[in-house]
This record gives C-alpha cells, structure tokens and sequence, in this order.
C-alpha cells in the first residue's frame, strides 16, 4: 500500500516538474537566463539574500518596463554556500548550459577564484559584486568585479586611520582568509608608510570564532590609539560587544563590510563611534540611491545594505551590455568590458584595462545608532 | 593581564559546561553521541528570540515556555527519526547517522523560516559588571557559571535518587534487563531527550545572552565543543562534563592570549586527543566495563 502510494507521489511529482519545464521552453528567445550564484544557505547565506533581494528587484522593474529588445529577464539562483568547491561545480553546470548568457557571482573572493578559470575556459562571464581580491580578475578575460579592490580600499583605510583620525598606534585584528589577509595587509603596507606603528596584528577563524575576550585582553595591555578590525559585520559585532564588556575604549576603523544596520542592532551601544568607509550610503540625498532605497524598503521592508546595492548595479551594468551586444556570451564579455560611467546606486562606475573598478568611498561614523557621514 | 585571561576561559568555558551536561546526559543513558543537540540548542534559542522579541513575552514566562517547547521538540525528533530505528534494531551508528540528519534538517529550516543573518539576541544582564581583583566580570558571566552549577546537581540528584532516575540508570545499564523488569523503555528513552533538548534550550539561550547574538549556525561548533568537553570529562559523568567544559575554555583562551589565535582550538584538541590516549574513559569516566 505504502509502495503504491509512493509511486503515485512520484508519478504526480514527476508530471508537475515536467509541465513546468514544457512551459518555460514554449516561448524561446523571450527570455534571457541570467545565473546568480551565492551563498544562500550556510555561514554567508546573508549576503546572498542581499544579493537575490536587490537583483530580483531590478529585474522586476527592467521586465515590467518592458525587459531588453523585447526578452525579459530572468534569474536563476545556484547556491555556492560560499565553498570553493561548489563554486567551481556550479561553474561547470552554468558553462555548459548554454541557456545562460552570463554569472553574477561568487559572493566571496575564494570560491570566485576557484571557479573562475572554468568560467574562463567556457567563455562565460563571471561577474563578481564582492571579490576584492586583487588576483581576482587576473584569472582571465571574462572575470570582472563592482567592488574596489582590498588593494584599493586597504590604502584608504590607511590614510584615515593615520591624517583623518590622526592615529599612530594601531593594533588590527583580521579574519583569517584571503580578503581579510590582503585588507591587512595593505592596510598596514600605507599606515606603516604614512609613519604609524603596528603594536598587534591577530587573526581569527570566521564563522567559527565567537569568543574574542584573549585577543581584546592582549591588545587592551598594548594601549593602542587605534583599533583597526578586517572583518564581516557580524563578527564585528562580537568584537565590539566584547570590547565594551572588558573595558577597552579605543577608537575603532573598519572597512565597508561593516555596512551593515545588522551591526548596530546587534552591538547596540557598544557600536557607538565606530569609523568605517563605504561606497554605498543610504541616507545620499542622490535620487538614483533615494529611488533605489524606497523600492527596496517597500519590497521587503529593511533598508538595503551595501551588497544589495552592489548586487543591484552588478545587475543593472549587465543588462546594459546585454542591450548592446545581445545574447552571445563573448560580445556580452566584450560590451561589457567597454562600460563607461555607469551611474549606479554606488556611484559612479567604469572598468580599467583590468577589468577592475575605483570607486570613490566616503567616511561613515555610527552615532546614536545610525550611520552618519564622519568628519 | 593574566587574571582577566583566565575569568575570560573561565566564562567560555563554562557556557561549554553548560552545553556538555546536557550533551552527556543523553550519552550516559543511551550511549547515543548526538549530533543533533547543537541544531537543539540553535532552535532554543531562536524560539526564546522568537517569543521575546517578536510576541513580547517577558523573561522568565519566555524562558521556561522555550525550554519546554524545545523539550517537546526534542520529543518529536526523538519519536520520528530514532524510535522507528530502535524498533527496527538497527545499529548505534545508524541512529547516530540520524541525528546528523536531524540536526541538517533543523538547522536549514531555521533558516528557511527566520533567514539566515546573525541576530541581535535580547539579554536581562546588560552592562551589570562585579570587579574582582581589577578584573571585570560581568553578571552573565557569574550568572552562566553558577547555573551550570546547579544544574549539574540537580541533575545528578535527579539520575540518583528520583524513581525516574533509578529507571533511567537501569536502561543504561542494560535495556533489555530493564525491559524485562517492567521498566517501559520507551518513556525512559522520551524523557531522556525531553531533558536533554530542555538543557540545550536553556544553554542555548543562556549563551546567546551572553554573545548577545544569535544565527542558525551557531549549533555546530557549539555541538563539537561541548561533545569535547563530554569526552574529556569522561562522557556519561556529570561533574565530568561541567570539569571538561572549563578545562577546554581555559586553555583555548589560554592558547590564543599567549601562543597565537590560530591555534586556539588546535590546542583544546590536542589536549583532548591525549587524554584519549593517557586515560581514554576521560577525567572523571571510570574504566569501561565490556558488555558481553
């Protein structure tokens, strides 16, 4: 009886499945497929969501304008769970696949250069909101990036610490991977050349470690000026609780990852104070990031973060080089690679010769439990 | 610099005392190692957030109503994924497989049901602080300890001296001879995981407390911890576990103030390996008895 009953199941699931995909195959070239490939389950499952948020939102209003030359847009979402391997399976899937004609992804810079010489080797393109890894895009022609580089934004970060905050006795702390090693390092590279000293640099295991109370007690005896922290917000958040509780008052820097409202509602008071930079600012009085900001809260009801606002012009710049050079893979590659000021939610955006971006970043401060501009 | 470390280790290790007990618990009757308390304790404690941020409740009606929703919850489990598994008289390692299961299944549906960013986690213990000796030690921090504490005695005054206790023993022991004393198994076995789901509620939420921060992936490394703290103490042996949980915060701390953070956890399984191999039923276990 069970077995029949099982057989059934699978018959009426099989006939669903099947439907769907004669449905979706009634009306080609309608349709152009767009991969996004992300974390949407495990430890950065988070910034996936953003991702998936921001991405469908735009894609809802080029389609409802409309679409590209007739052909609506439409996304499928592979999960990476941020893992090296996985990447580079789903890799192999979307190269092979012919429906599709580009990839937003990966999220992390370690799974998007695992995969990229098989996005490469397929002529596929992979188009990254987040990898800030300088090796990145030297993978091959097709890698491209939305985000500076930790080569870019390390300096930066630098020249804030040592001639906007005047600080000179920096301790770091950095999450253990390759976009927090570079931060560091480049980070340190500029604040060393601008004259300050490095008093501690400890790492941490992301994801895993929760408890910082032996790193902080170590860095408070060192009585730095300056506490410069390489990390996700939600790890950050830890820090700063932990922080506040064993007593160390110093001022804090971190990069744009920290961009998050998550942040302080975790942190609360413990958040208060804390520097950061950021190419992506909600309160821009620029209408493009004011429209951007008001669809998306009416969508889903919290403020975007700056991976949804990346995601969203990663989408947006894509769709422009689909509008010039249509569905092949190499002359979307090509389009692409010519994009110019590019007026996005994040500014303005161009490509180099590398594939690469610079973007202008603004200084942010979180006071009474908002991000404001700092001075 | 030193005294601060060590209440540092002291702390983390007793919020992996506190995790252990409960871990042990459901080892010492069933000598099941189960996998799923960590996803258990990840669904306390975003129960408890559920209830207090989102209904509003106050802290202590949120409080017990999690743990018992939590111990209800690891009823279920229990009669859906390893019951028919005993019945069947499958193998141990099938029903510790299962759990593995479980605790997927948990941790992917709190996340398909709650989304998967790090939340900010309500706690009553705000900014209260005890200096001792110059140190600063924070009421959570007291707090943790303390219950860990009295949970454990209550605990092993339950396992002791209770009817229920003396049943629970009995099926360790050997649950065929149980059986035929009229003991009935099954309940023994649902109470088992009824307490032990509740204990990893209530460590769950404790925690989270103290982190003030909750996402559905904090279960695992919690799990392997507080499992390393079971075996080190001797799994089965309550003061064991509590002894091991300190034991292993105190030199993670310990490891990542004066060596390198790298080799934080490095260190803590180094030690449990060789006290594997010097004293394998752990510090406190007593020596296997081989059943024939």
């Amino acid at each position: 009886m069970k077995r029949i009953f099982m057989s059934i199941v699978l018959v009426v699931i099989m006939l669903v499945t099947s439907a769907c995909s004669s449905r979706e195959a009634s009306a080609p070239g309608k349709e152009i497929y767009i991969a996004l490939a992300a974390p949407l389950t495990g430890d950065y499952a988070q910034y996936g969501e953003s991702f998936k948020k921001a991405i469908d939102l735009h894609v809802k209003a080029i389609n409802e304008k409309g679409g590209v030359k007739g052909a609506l847009i439409k996304i499928e979402a592979f999960d990476d769970k941020n893992d090296a391997k996985e990447a580079t399976n789903i890799a192999q899937k979307l190269v092979s696949d012919k429906k599709f004609v580009a990839v937003i992804g990966h999220f992390g810079s370690t799974p998007s250069m695992a995969a990229a010489p098989v996005y490469q080797k397929g002529g596929l393109v992979e188009f990254s909101p987040t990898s800030s890894h300088p090796e990145f895009t030297s993978q091959g022609i097709y890698m491209f990036r939305n985000v500076n580089t930790q080569a870019v934004e390390g300096p930066i970060l630098g020249e804030v610490a040592v001639n906007k905050l005047k600080k000179n006795k920096i301790a770091v702390i950095y999450i253990n991977n390759d976009w927090g090693l570079v931060t560091k390092d480049k980070f340190i590279e500029k604040a060393e050349a601008l004259g300050a000293s490095i008093v501690a640099s400890e790492p941490f295991i992301g994801g895993q470690t929760k408890d910082f109370t032996p790193t902080l007690t170590k860095i408070k005896e060192l009585e730095p000026d300056l506490l410069f922290i390489a990390a996700m917000y939600s790890d950050t958040g830890l820090i700063l609780q932990q922080a506040k509780q064993l007593k160390l008052e110093v001022p804090i820097l971190g990069p744009s990852s920290l961009n998050n409202a998550q942040l302080i509602t975790m942190a609360g008071e413990a958040a208060e104070g804390v520097y950061l930079t950021s190419n992506f600012f909600p309160e821009d009085p620029n209408s493009i990031v004011k429209g951007f900001v008001e669809e998306y809260k009416k969508a889903y009801g919290v403020e975007p973060d700056q991976f949804a606002a990346v995601a969203y012009d990663t989408l947006g710049m894509l769709v422009k080089a689909i509008e010039t050079a249509g569905t092949d893979r190499k002359a979307i590659r090509d389009a692409l690679a010519q994009i110019k000021d590019y007026e996005g939610v994040t500014g303005k955006t161009s490509f180099d010769e590398n594939r690469d971006v610079q973007k202008a970043m603004v200084t942010l401060q979180i006071r009474d439990g908002k991000f404001v501009l700092g001075d | 610099m030193f005294l601060q470390q060590l209440v540092n280790g002291i702390t983390l290790g007793s919020t992996y005392a506190l995790t252990a007990i409960g871990y042990t618990l459901v080892f010492g009757i069933l000598e099941l190692i189960n996998f799923s308390h960590g996803s258990v304790y990840m669904a306390g404690a975003f129960i408890f957030y559920i209830l207090a941020t989102q209904l509003k409740m106050n802290f202590i009606a949120a409080f017990a109503l999690s743990a018992a929703m939590t111990g209800m919850l690891g009823l279920v489990l229990e009669k859906m994924a390893l019951k028919p598994l005993r019945k069947k008289g499958a193998a141990k390692i099938t029903a510790l497989i299962s759990t593995i299961g479980i605790s997927i299944i948990l941790q992917n549906g709190v996340m398909l049901l709650m989304g998967s960013e790090t939340k900010g986690f309500p706690s009553v213990f705000q900014g209260r602080y005890f200096n001792v000796f110059g140190t600063d030690v924070a009421f959570i921090q007291v707090f943790i300890l303390l219950f860990s504490l009295v949970l454990m005695l209550a605990l092993s005054y339950l396992i002791k001296s209770t009817r229920m206790g003396k049943a629970m023993r009995a099926t360790a022991q050997n649950s065929e001879a149980a059986a035929l004393m009229g003991i009935s198994i099954d309940s023994v076995v649902s109470f088992t995981f009824f307490l032990g789901s509740f204990m990893a509620a209530v460590s769950g939420i404790l925690v989270g407390m103290y982190y003030k921060s909750i996402d559905p992936g904090i279960g695992y490394l919690a799990g392997l911890k507080a499992f390393s703290a079971a075996v080190l103490g001797g799994i089965g042996v309550l003061p064991g576990a509590m002894l091991g949980g300190i034991l292993i915060g105190i030199s993670e701390i310990l490891a990542a103030g004066y060596i390198h953070p790298g080799y934080r956890d490095a260190v803590a399984f180094a030690i449990l390996i060789l006290m594997l191999i010097i004293k394998p039923g752990g510090l406190l276990g007593k020596p296997t008895q081989r059943k024939v």
